[in-house]
């Protein structure tokens, strides 16, 4: 039983899934360009993200609930959860908010619908709050669960946009049925709402709704151009890299099928 | 958080609201049923289940909250009565708690039809939370994600759950979603695990599933009223589906004037913007 | 005592930030190596991250967020802040449980009763809104503002009509027309969209394991 269980281990066709090699390079590959992009590339020239119009948004929204005197809501769709990439874009851009939040003295909500994600911006906002300098005007209770449940979510946030009215709402996270509602609903109340998600089929309510959405890879951009972080530009960078060598290979795969229909030396 | 409240007044969209509501009402009551065309999308999920040689095991997920289920009953009932009819061994999962219980009555009530017997044709084994780590684990052992059934019975005491250990054997998933979780059979289940999944969902989801259609991911989709409408006519029994159809195609064209008279308005006001310019 | 000081912002930088960010690299690097292993103890391991790990986290945040809930429930109740919802939602939370402690949740015990006679028309009611601000939307936000809209303007026309069962009044190549702005402009669309979403996860999700993100720790940029 042990010797068999010796050559189990030492055969390295039972360690290692064959049939995902080809992810394996192309993963590998990816995480080549993004670490020579962001700690060799990055020291020897300045990289510029070009101007996103929701975010440069961000700080008139701010200014406007400031003014008005009135909450600023920012809340990160019912979708996701805390391990999904979108949620993580979501806090980085709620961090920034939130230090800019307590620098103006203006009321940040955030309700969610997953105790993690409260747990997480609980940290990240009460983090933003004493790096501005202003612990003392961070309020724990701003930050809240509402309900697991999807619609018992619309219907607690759509009910706190209704009674509160906040001047500015931030959509940003992996929203799904719920989007329009909210969006709607912020829209009737009068508020100006930026939005952002990675679903395409919300990204099109949103654009009806709102007044500014970041699309897609957008809202994953968003930490390096509102934190000006040289790494994160960086790696923004290799994102764009990596793209620009996915189109290439598919206008490639395009004119190639295109003259010979058979070949299918893509698929490996 | 102080709240500000303000008086209610009729606006354009109250009027918009209003109508809407008069219109779904009435087309309601009328209860003509249109003839409808199917299409090849859910012709193909009825052929895959269809093709299936009677015995074969499926898992159907009810991966929906109860929200949904005026859109979602429909779709799950024609999936559950065709697989029945064929003498299809189903297993339920439900990987949103609210959808645990709907899941649980949809399929026993369906089985009933047909004088299915639980344990012996049909399998409830219920709710299990992280969607996510459910779909792998279950990849690996469905035995070891559920001990025990939805009614407490441990996994091997039902008959037809004695040589299912994991989606190896099974012919594949149909997962009747609301949301975005069909893409997490397909991320999760079909690239790791090589799972057949095939999607039943609400109307509003359907778009957001065509690439994985296209690159043959996601094996079969269908979904919506109208989707349920199609497969109603193609196992010949009627259902909310096909009644649903009139009021469905009547907002449709309500939408659709809306949209010309909200652009009739605009071009009337920019001529006038210009002209007082 | 300014020794003191630095030695205590040290413990709390590491506790912070160094320990939790060396565990996400941990967990994050050893979950991409199982990825592609096919050992059962590869398989074992990713199990126990994904499933165990997960749920016993999840389990605790979630006695967390139902505490912060009747918290500041019961504070607004006192304070006498949205005080109707507020009850409402409380009898609901505490109700709920009960029901199912005392008489289970199958079958027709009177917490599925609750369920489907409350729970399932409320939610139902909130998923229909969306209908109605659909129209709304529709009405005040489709315009043709520039040729590009109006082309999308078009489109949109084209598979509404060609989704309600309008067959036998429009002509066949109707249909036809618009599954072919779904199957190829839409969808191309839609697969540029996803490719950038595809990277832009993947640079995220290495910033965050390699440290270089670090807003979600809170504070530091």
């Amino acid at each position: 039983m042990l010797f068999s269980n010796l050559i189990f281990i030492a055969d390295s066709s039972a360690w290692f899934n064959t049939d995902k090699l080809l992810t394996l390079i192309i993963s590998l590959f990816c995480v080549i360009i993004l670490l020579y992009t962001t700690y060799y590339k990055a020291k020897q020239s300045k990289f510029k993200i070009r101007e996103i119009a929701g975010l440069k948004a961000i700080e008139d929204a701010i200014g406007r609930a400031t003014e008005m005197a009135r909450p600023l809501l920012f809340t990160p769709g019912w979708g996701g959860d805390i391990q999904r990439p979108t949620t993580i874009a979501s806090m980085n851009i709620l961090g920034h908010v939130a230090s800019k939040t307590a620098q103006y003295n203006c009321q940040l909500i955030y309700p969610t619908h997953d105790p993690v994600i409260m747990a997480v911006a609980q940290e990240v906002i009460k983090g933003a709050y004493a790096s501005a300098g202003y612990a003392d005007r961070y309020k724990e209770d701003n930050i809240f669960y509402v309900s697991s449940s999807q619609f018992g979510y619309a219907a607690a946030v759509e009910g706190l946009i209704s009674r509160l009215k906040p001047a500015s709402i931030f959509l940003l996270g992996t929203f799904e049925a719920e989007s329009l509602i909210l969006a709607e609903t912020g829209n009737i109340n009068k508020a100006i709402q930026i939005a952002g998600t990675d679903s395409t089929i919300q990204l099109s309510f949103f654009i009806v709704a709102c007044d500014y959405v970041l699309i897609g890879e957008e809202l994953f951009a968003a930490s390096g151009y509102l934190s000006d972080d040289h790494s994160i530009k960086a790696s923004v960078r290799a994102q764009d890299i990596i793209k620009l060598l996915i189109a290439v290979f598919l206008i490639v795969a395009t004119i190639w099928v295109t003259i010979d229909p058979n070949s299918q030396w893509w698929k490996l | 958080m102080s709240a500000t409240r303000s008086q209610p007044v009729f606006e354009t969209r109250h009027l918009i609201f209003l109508s809407l509501f008069l219109i779904i009402l009435v087309t309601m009551l009328i209860g003509y049923n249109p003839e409808i065309k199917v299409t090849s999308e859910t012709q193909k999920v009825y052929d895959y289940i269809d093709s299936l040689p009677s015995g074969s095991v499926l898992i159907v997920s009810f991966d929906h909250e109860a929200s949904s289920l005026p859109e979602i009953k429909p779709i799950a009932l024609t999936v559950l009565r065709h697989a029945f009819s064929k003498d299809i061994k189903l297993i339920g999962t439900a990987l949103l708690a609210e959808g645990t219980g709907v899941g649980y009555r949809l399929i026993t009530e369906t089985a009933k039809e047909y004088n299915k017997e639980y344990g012996q044709d049909f399998v409830y084994l219920g709710f299990k939370p992280q969607y996510i780590a459910a779909i792998l684990s279950m990849g690996e052992s469905i035995p070891d994600t559920y001990p025990e059934d939805y009614l407490d019975k441990p996994y091997f005491s039902n008959e037809m759950l004695k040589d299912i250990i994991n989606y190896d054997d099974v012919a594949g998933v149909i997962s009747i979603a609301d949301g975005s979780l069909t893409t997490h059979w397909i991320e999760y289940g079909a690239s790791r695990y090589n799972v057949n999944i095939t999607a039943a969902v609400t109307a509003a989801m359907m778009t957001t599933y065509d690439p994985y259609i296209a690159s043959n991911q996601l094996y079969a989709m269908f979904g919506g009223l109208r989707g349920a409408a199609e497969y109603e006519k193609l196992i010949d029994r009627g259902g909310a589906g096909k009644r649903g159809m009139l009021a469905q195609s009547v907002s449709h064209i309500y939408v659709i004037i809306l949209i010309i008279i909200g652009n009739i308005m605009y071009f009337v006001q920019r001529k006038r913007r210009r002209g007082s310019k | 005592m300014g020794d003191y000081r630095s030695k205590f912002a040290m413990v709390e930088t590491m506790m912070n930030r160094r320990i939790p960010q060396m565990i996400c690299f941990a967990f994050g690097a050893a979950l991409f190596t199982v990825f592609f292993l096919s050992h059962p103890l590869a398989k074992d391991l990713n199990l126990t991250i994904t499933v165990d790990y997960w749920q016993i986290i999840f389990a605790f945040t979630l006695i967390v967020g139902v505490v912060s809930f009747v918290r500041i429930t019961i504070k607004n109740i006192k304070k006498g802040e949205d005080r109707p919802y507020r009850i409402v939602s409380l009898i609901g939370l505490i109700a709920m449980p009960v029901l199912a402690l005392i008489w289970g949740i199958r079958g027709d015990s009177p917490f599925m009763w609750v369920f489907e006679y409350v729970q399932v028309p409320m939610q139902s009611t909130v998923f229909a809104l969306l209908a109605f601000f659909v129209a709304s939307a529709s009405f005040r936000g489709f315009r043709a503002r520039s040729a590009p809209a109006a082309v999308l303007l078009i489109a949109a026309l084209l598979t509404l009509l060609s989704r309600s069962s309008l067959e036998g009044i429009l002509p066949v190549y109707f249909s036809d027309f618009a599954d072919w702005i779904r199957s190829n402009p839409s969808m191309a669309a839609r697969r540029a969209i996803l490719i950038g979403i595809g990277l832009g996860s993947l640079t995220t999700s290495l910033r965050v394991l390699l440290g270089i993100e670090r807003t979600w720790l809170g504070g530091e940029k």
